[in-house]
């Protein structure tokens, strides 16, 4: 296994969170647009 | 002409199966320790029945069938196939002796369940189950997430000969690393290191909310397995909406999208090439589809007028629709609320999401998003065949670690499993409205059990029919191997009946 450094390791680790916190943040975006372009 | 299989077939076979029913015996001992920690003696003897029966059929079958002859591609994916439904028979027998399930075919569903990361359970009286029997639930779902076989590859066979066979087997095609060996041990690396972490966490969390610490970090060990393998088994009946905490819901998304991602882009990840989250097709078609089914799911929920509020509608909604694209199947609602308070239109959103499941060589089900970017693409490219002038060359690229021209042998693969996968789910939801349960219903439940989700709308239940439970059982496991695996163990009990 070649990872090189665990500095690599650990900012990989904080990009793939950010990924999954980038797809929450998006739905979370298409309630509060839901919500007004619905309700309104 | 077929040919029969040889005494040398079935010597390769039982060797490599035996080995592999060693690693899932001694896999026992870890609920049997903790059996013991915990002072539960009758669940310990469970768990050691168990690794005995394992130990023993395994070790009877690796003496018998000694080999050092190579597998060849129909040996390791009949090894792949008959080991998992070994490991099913082998690892029901804990759980049934505790009492908690019915009877050895609900023992069966639930072992199977386990190891296929679905999350679909009989057990009866789940929040008086022994901390043993319910870190073997959990336990099992990380074992069968990594893959039994890779395990197998990673303590067990030495040489990297006909170990590629049966890694492609458990539905894995594509290698992380040359070796694939060392591929099998950097799974288990991102998998353990994702678990200390989380459990450090979720633990911390369940302590700020009341837990005693020990029971916070046991729920947190429990819930990583099962979030990041995308299983959907949880220590407790009311799955995450136990726990009443919102943050604990934030982390369990993290969790299961990171386990929904395909372990070559993790390892491509931790080496320094981070750009390649947004530049792999599957972590983009993911993004997209995802926002796309929430939408869907978000419009009908709100012509119903479910969760009127914009942090409800994300618990509730958008938790669901997580959790069928990762395919883990973990729930902030019950079961019947999906058909009593979702409504047609939001229910075929979260059929979609599971159905299409997440990434490829990951812990999650479905077709998967490499085979359907795969097949958007090659429509693409005969589209723009027809638009463009006859004479122009038509080269169609995509980025998945590299970038790569798109060919035809790519397409067909991809569209083969597609087809495979939803005649699955054809059939069996027409064996659940056989049984008299509604379309909808049925065809939720067959999604959810061949896309190894978990997500049941109630019709899981113990009092199931017997038919219905061994058709989930089926679908399950050809979910999780992706059918190649099963198509030759078929091929060859035919071979051995028919051949010459």
């Amino acid at each position: 296994m070649k990872i090189q450094s665990f500095y690599n390791a650990f900012l990989g680790i904080a990009t793939e969170i950010l990924y999954a916190i980038a797809i929450m943040l998006a739905a979370f975006l298409v309630c509060v647009a839901g919500y007004f372009f619905l309700k309104l | 002409m077929i040919l029969k299989p040889q005494l040398q077939d079935l010597k390769n076979i039982g060797y490599y199966s035996g080995k592999i029913l060693i690693g899932i015996g001694l896999a026992m001992l870890v609920p049997m320790v903790v059996g013991l920690l915990f002072a539960e003696i009758n669940p310990a003897l469970d768990f050691l029945i168990g690794a005995e029966i394992a130990l023993i059929v395994g070790l009877i079958l690796t003496k018998l069938c000694f080999t050092e002859k190579d597998l060849n591609w129909m040996q390791g994916m009949v090894v792949v196939s008959l080991s998992w439904l070994a490991a099913m028979f082998v690892g029901a027998i804990p759980s049934y002796l505790s009492g908690h399930w019915g009877s050895y075919l609900d023992a069966c569903f639930e072992a199977m369940s386990g190891f296929a990361t679905t999350g679909l359970t009989l057990v009866q009286d789940l929040d008086h189950l022994s901390y043993a029997h319910n870190l073997w639930r959990h336990f099992a779902s990380f074992v069968g997430g990594q893959g039994i076989v890779v395990i197998a590859l990673c303590f067990f066979v030495k040489g990297v000969s006909g170990a590629f066979k049966m890694y492609v087997g458990e539905g894995r095609d594509e290698r992380v690393l040359p070796n694939v060996i060392d591929s099998s041990r950097f799974i288990w690396l991102v998998s353990i290191v994702y678990l200390i972490v989380s459990t450090l966490v979720l633990g911390t969390i369940g302590i700020a909310n009341g837990m005693r610490p020990a029971n916070a970090f046991f729920h947190g060990a429990c819930i990583f397995m099962a979030a990041f393998d995308t299983a959907g088994f949880a220590p407790q009946s009311q799955n995450i909406l136990y726990y009443h905490s919102v943050l604990f819901e934030v982390i369990t998304m993290v969790i299961m999208i990171l386990g929904a991602m395909n372990f070559n882009l993790h390892y491509r990840i931790w080496t320094g090439d981070r750009r390649e989250i947004w530049k792999n097709i599957e972590s983009r078609a993911l993004f997209i589809i995802v926002v796309v089914t929430f939408l869907i799911t978000l419009v009908g929920l709100n012509q119903i007028g479910s969760y009127p509020r914009v942090l409800v509608m994300f618990r509730k909604g958008f938790y669901q629709v997580i959790s069928a694209h990762t395919t883990t199947g973990y729930v902030t609602i019950y079961a019947r609320q999906f058909i009593d308070d979702w409504g047609a239109l939001a229910l075929a959103g979260i059929i979609c999401a599971m159905a299409f499941g997440s990434s490829s060589c990951s812990t999650s089900g479905g077709i998967k998003m490499l085979r359907l970017s795969i097949i958007v693409k090659a429509l693409q490219q005969d589209l723009k065949r027809i638009i463009l002038p006859e004479r122009a060359v038509v080269e169609q690229k995509i980025h998945h670690l590299k970038e790569l021209f798109l060919e035809d042998k790519q397409v067909r693969a991809s569209l083969l499993i597609t087809v495979a996968y939803l005649a699955l789910y054809a059939i069996g939801a027409l064996v659940g409205m056989f049984y008299g349960y509604p379309f909808l219903d049925s065809l939720f439940e067959s999604v959810s059990a061949a896309a190894n989700v978990g997500l049941s709308c109630g019709i899981t239940a113990p009092g199931m029919p017997a038919g219905l439970k061994i058709t989930y059982i089926v679908q399950m496991w050809a979910g999780r191997l992706e059918f190649m695996s099963v198509f030759a163990l078929i091929g060859f009990f035919i071979a051995a009946i028919k051949g010459k």
